[in-house]
């Protein structure tokens, strides 16, 4: 035979499995494998490597299965890391299973702790984080104005003109695709009923700025976008609920307000930007607007490879320039700005506040779940310290006594984890039950997904690393000695252990301090709220929206129309009175500049800024808003007498504070403003015209008749004497008595608007109230079970001094004095905490201080009170202690 | 008899390759007689660890051989058969003859 030099088999195989190989027959194995490669590698080396390879992967199963199944039976034999895993997961689930109860505890409170923080998370993702199916959504942004001279803040909505826009688009290096855009009410017919959708007016391919493809069709094209051509694209919803998902629809003919538009589109899933269904073309004539109508906004997609900073950085510059060249025309450019803020924080801005704050509370709440388990497990590994110092004894190392601890911890966690998971199935689909019945304007959606999963995992691990750790170093370092010690000398066993779980106690205090506190601040903003007077009788009011379309009506014939339908109204059964407004309190949007003759501020000042608001003949007698001097809006008003305005008081005293204001006159703009006087003839009574929550802001009523043209979209408001909901179908049939074609729309009592003008404020309090709650009976259960376990590590000594002739209520008063020591102190820290906490919270406060000291004061209380009561069961028990039974014991 | 004193399949087959061997029986030999009777080339690592299992119930005894060069310096394994090995295999043959007794599988319609 002719010696060839000896084939080696392939490295990565036989690394593999002299790692993996069962020791015992390790060598054996390697050998053989050896062998028969050689004898194979004689006749073809490369068959051999081939054949090595299959061997050796698939002796990787069976070797490792065999040293599991034996470090069941017979303990721990190899070196490996894999068997040590494997064989503290095995002791951990073991563990769980026989300590049930106190497993059952502890699972149960984490998967409440990670439920509640996987469902919260998963609102936050979905609403706020992540609401838009975009691919790169943090290439799109919005483009907001500040305007420090009219005192606005930094807006995204209706701040802009074509030719602010113009500046924009044309001077941007930065930004791609940038697109100006308007929303407003449509009516949609076709077959079945006409139906108002909400309507966005683009002025630019808005599925290029978003990186998006239309589910069917296309987006618009340059040369319809120039011609402004009759075309449109609806939302997917709509498509699939009144079309009936029929894929034949693009390039049918919709009819718009009456008007032919071909369909060219349907827009992707999920993109329904506030609420609209239906996108058209703005046909703009920029030079037929002046340099200040700001009714649009923008949306933009920053260009790849640029950043944020860099856009405001050019954004900056381009606003400079605008207020050079017209500056000195339009004094409101001194010192404005533009800035881009990403889209999604842009389109969740009102409630984003909020929803962080709750994410904040939810995250306490887990911190206080992981504090308390901690204690927990302090506390049992006291009950197992036979059980380690015995594992020691046999040659068990701390670092292996940690591991094992720490493994069940996350073991707990990891079933905590998956009870949380599904906790948060039942929390999400409650949540969007309760989204569908508040029909909040709010894109996106409530779901457990990848990211959300991927947060909980961490979220557990986490948790499971927090709450293990310290009861782990803990139980490992009592030594042989040390237990044989404290098994002796029982009363003054394990000071170190005792200590930590007091402060586990201080820290669980404080943490529901805290959230209790913050729960406390939020609750009483909204009693406070509620106590609020809207300024007007707002029970028994219904109202909804009708928009007339303007191919149809104009002049005359629009306040001729509201006219006719409120007197038709007044005479239904069941509604004593009918009037119809632009706006109404809570919802006053449209606000403008104005000028007061006679009052103040004089001329050169910035112009005052009132609501306008555009009345029927008998809305403040329909709303019951009380006039206060002067008259109302009567008969002898109408298109050809002078024109007459009506203010509140708020604007009466700001406005006219040392004067009479009846008989003075108001206009539009400034003094020199091309617009028609109105005659002040009366002053009503102040309403809560914002919200709740907001200052009562002056306002400024016109009457329909002398303003109607333009006003075509009103509110019709109904003051009625039954449940309003019955009173729907005569409503819907006056208004089909005079024009079949014009649906009422946005239902609702004035009640319920008023409730979702602080349904933000409402969802905050009552997570964070049940939060607090929460917080409370978790350290209720931590002080209960710390001081139990205390009590009955000391029964010895308990009994000691009721033998020596201590009585009942000597022995409760220590217990109880014992156990509040860390209360107080976690209190302490808790109020400290509670003080910036507070000052976060500020802006979702009403009428109330971050550190109302009241509120601080009553949390203490109740925590403190708590907490004895807690702590009294045990002491209780170890006043009753027999002193000859609790000798004997041990 | 407790359930886990009944041989499995696989158990039985290495199991018989060792008796067939008789006391030649290692690694390379005992995959080769599986792989020439019964057509599957089965992996090292199922052999050795269905060897430990059937050493740990005393059934097989093994025996470390001398190193040698072909190996890289590693010593063969070897295995016998003991008599509580040879009643198992006895005790397995026994139980499937029960089972088989008066089957009749000609009648059975097959796909």
């Amino acid at each position: 035979m002719t010696r060839h030099p000896s084939p080696t088999p392939p490295g990565i195989p036989r690394w593999l499995l002299a790692r993996m190989a069962d020791p015992d027959t390790r060598d054996a194995q390697m050998g053989d494998l050896q062998e028969e490669f050689e004898e194979r590698a004689d006749a073809d080396p490369g068959a051999a490597r081939r054949w090595y390879w299959k061997q050796a992967v698939g002796s990787l199963a069976p070797n490792l299965a065999h040293r599991a199944r034996r470090t069941t039976r017979r303990g721990p034999k190899g070196d490996g890391t894999m068997s040590k895993v494997m064989q503290n997961l095995r002791f951990a689930l073991r563990a769980t299973h026989r300590h049930a109860a106190f497993s059952a505890v502890v699972i149960g409170t984490l998967a409440l702790g990670i439920g509640a923080n996987t469902t919260v998370f998963s609102a936050v993702y979905g609403l706020i984080l992540n609401p838009f199916p975009f691919p790169e959504p943090d290439r799109i942004v919005g483009v907001g104005t500040a305007y420090p001279k009219l005192g606005r803040d930094l807006g995204f909505f209706e701040n802009m003109s074509p030719h602010e826009y113009l500046d924009v688009k044309d001077n941007t290096r930065t930004l791609e695709d940038v697109v100006a855009w308007d929303m407003g009410n449509r009516q949609i017919a076709g077959d079945g009923p006409p139906q108002n959708v909400f309507t966005g007016f683009w002025w630019g391919d808005v599925l290029r700025t978003l990186g998006m493809r239309a589910h069917l069709g296309r987006g618009f094209s340059d040369e319809e976008l120039a011609r402004g051509d009759p075309v449109a694209l609806i939302s997917y919803r709509i498509w699939r609920d009144r079309f009936g998902a029929d894929s034949t629809l693009v390039g049918s003919t919709l009819l718009i307000n009456g008007n032919p538009h071909t369909l060219i589109g349907i827009i992707p899933d999920g993109v329904v930007m506030y609420g609209m269904d239906l996108w058209t073309i703005m046909p703009v004539q920029p030079d037929a607007y002046p340099r200040n109508r700001r009714q649009m906004q923008l949306i933009a997609r920053i260009r790849d490879g640029v950043t944020l900073q860099e856009v405001n950085t050019e954004l900056e510059g381009i606003a400079g320039r605008t207020q050079q060249a017209f500056g000195a025309e339009f004094d409101e450019y001194e010192g404005w700005s533009l800035q881009a803020v990403r889209w999604n924080e842009v389109a969740s801005q009102t409630f984003r506040a909020g929803a962080f704050v709750i994410m904040g509370a939810v995250a306490f709440v887990l911190l206080l779940v992981c504090a308390n388990t901690a204690s927990l497990m302090l506390a049992r590994a006291q009950g197992r310290r036979r059980e380690m110092a015995v594992r020691t004894a046999m040659g068990a190392g701390r670092g292996s006594l940690v591991g094992q601890l720490l493994t069940e911890s996350l073991v707990m966690a990891a079933l905590g984890g998956a009870g949380g998971v599904a906790l948060a199935y039942l929390g999400t689909a409650g949540l969007r039950q309760l989204m569908a019945t508040l029909a909040l304007p709010i894109a996106g959606a409530v779901e457990i997904n990848g990211p959300v999963l991927l947060f909980t995992g961490v979220v557990a691990g986490v948790a499971g690393i927090i709450f293990g750790l310290v009861p782990a170093f803990q139980a490992s370092r009592t030594g042989i000695a040390g237990v044989l010690q404290s098994e002796t000398r029982g009363a003054t066993a394990g000071v170190s252990r005792q200590r930590l779980q007091r402060i586990f106690v201080g820290v669980e205090v404080a943490l529901a301090f805290v959230l209790l506190t913050g729960g406390g601040l939020l609750l009483n903003s909204f009693v406070r709220l509620n106590r609020v007077d809207p300024g007007f009788d707002h029970e028994n009011l219904l109202s909804m929206r009708l928009t007339l379309p303007r191919e149809e009506y104009q002049g005359d014939a629009v306040p001729a129309f509201f006219r006719d339908l409120t007197g038709r109204l007044d005479a239904v059964p069941g509604i004593r009175s009918a009037a119809a407004g632009t706006q109404f309190p809570p919802i006053g949007f449209s606000a403008a500049e104005l000028f007061f003759e006679g009052g103040v501020p004089s001329e050169d000042a910035t112009l005052p800024r009132a609501l306008t608001t555009v009345v029927t003949r008998g809305y403040f007698e329909t709303l019951g808003i009380p006039l206060r001097a002067g008259r109302t809006f009567d008969d002898t008003d109408d298109a050809g007498t002078v024109r007459v305005a009506v203010i509140n008081e708020v604007a009466a005293r700001r406005y006219y504070p040392d004067s009479d204001p009846v008989g003075k006159r108001l206009k539009l703009g400034g003094a020199d403003a091309d617009a028609p006087w109105h005659e002040i003839i009366g002053v009503v009574g102040a309403t809560q015209n914002r919200g709740l929550d907001r200052p009562m802001e002056p306002e400024i009523f016109g009457l329909h008749d002398q303003l109607g043209g333009n006003q075509n979209q009103l509110f019709l408001l109904l003051r009625t004497e039954v449940d309003p909901a019955g009173l729907l179908p005569a409503v819907r049939q006056a208004v089909a008595d005079m024009d079949a074609d014009q649906p009422i729309y946005a239902i609702q009592t004035v009640e319920q608007a008023f409730a979702s003008s602080i349904s933000t404020r409402r969802a905050t309090t009552l997570f964070l109230s049940v939060f607090g709650v929460f917080a409370l009976i978790l350290a209720a259960v931590g002080i209960y079970s710390v001081v139990s376990f205390t009590v009955s590590e000391r029964t010895q000594e308990i009994g000691l001094r009721v033998a020596l002739g201590a009585d009942g209520g000597k022995v409760r008063a220590l217990v109880v004095r014992q156990a509040l020591l860390p209360v107080f102190i976690g209190a302490a820290v808790g109020a400290a905490l509670s003080i910036p906490v507070g000052g976060v919270l500020q802006r979702q406060l009403f009428q109330i201080s971050g550190k109302d000291p009241l509120t601080l004061g009553s949390v203490g209380l109740i925590l403190v009170g708590v907490a004895a009561l807690a702590s009294l069961v045990p002491a209780w028990r170890a006043s009753a202690l027999d002193p000859v039974e609790a000798l004997r014991k041990e | 008899m407790g359930k886990g004193d009944v041989l499995g399949e696989f158990e039985q087959v290495v199991l018989l390759a060792v008796a067939r061997l008789e006391g030649d029986g290692y690694g390379v030999s005992i995959r080769k007689e599986i792989a020439r009777r019964t057509g599957r080339d089965v992996t090292v690592g199922s052999v050795y660890t269905t060897l430990s299992r059937l050493e740990e119930k005393g059934l097989v005894l093994s025996e470390e051989g001398d190193p040698t060069p072909r190996r890289g310096g590693r010593a063969r394994k070897h295995f016998r058969i003991r008599p509580e090995g040879a009643s198992a295999l006895e005790a397995a043959r026994a139980m499937m003859d029960r089972m088989w007794d008066g089957v009749e599988l000609k009648g059975v319609e097959r796909a």
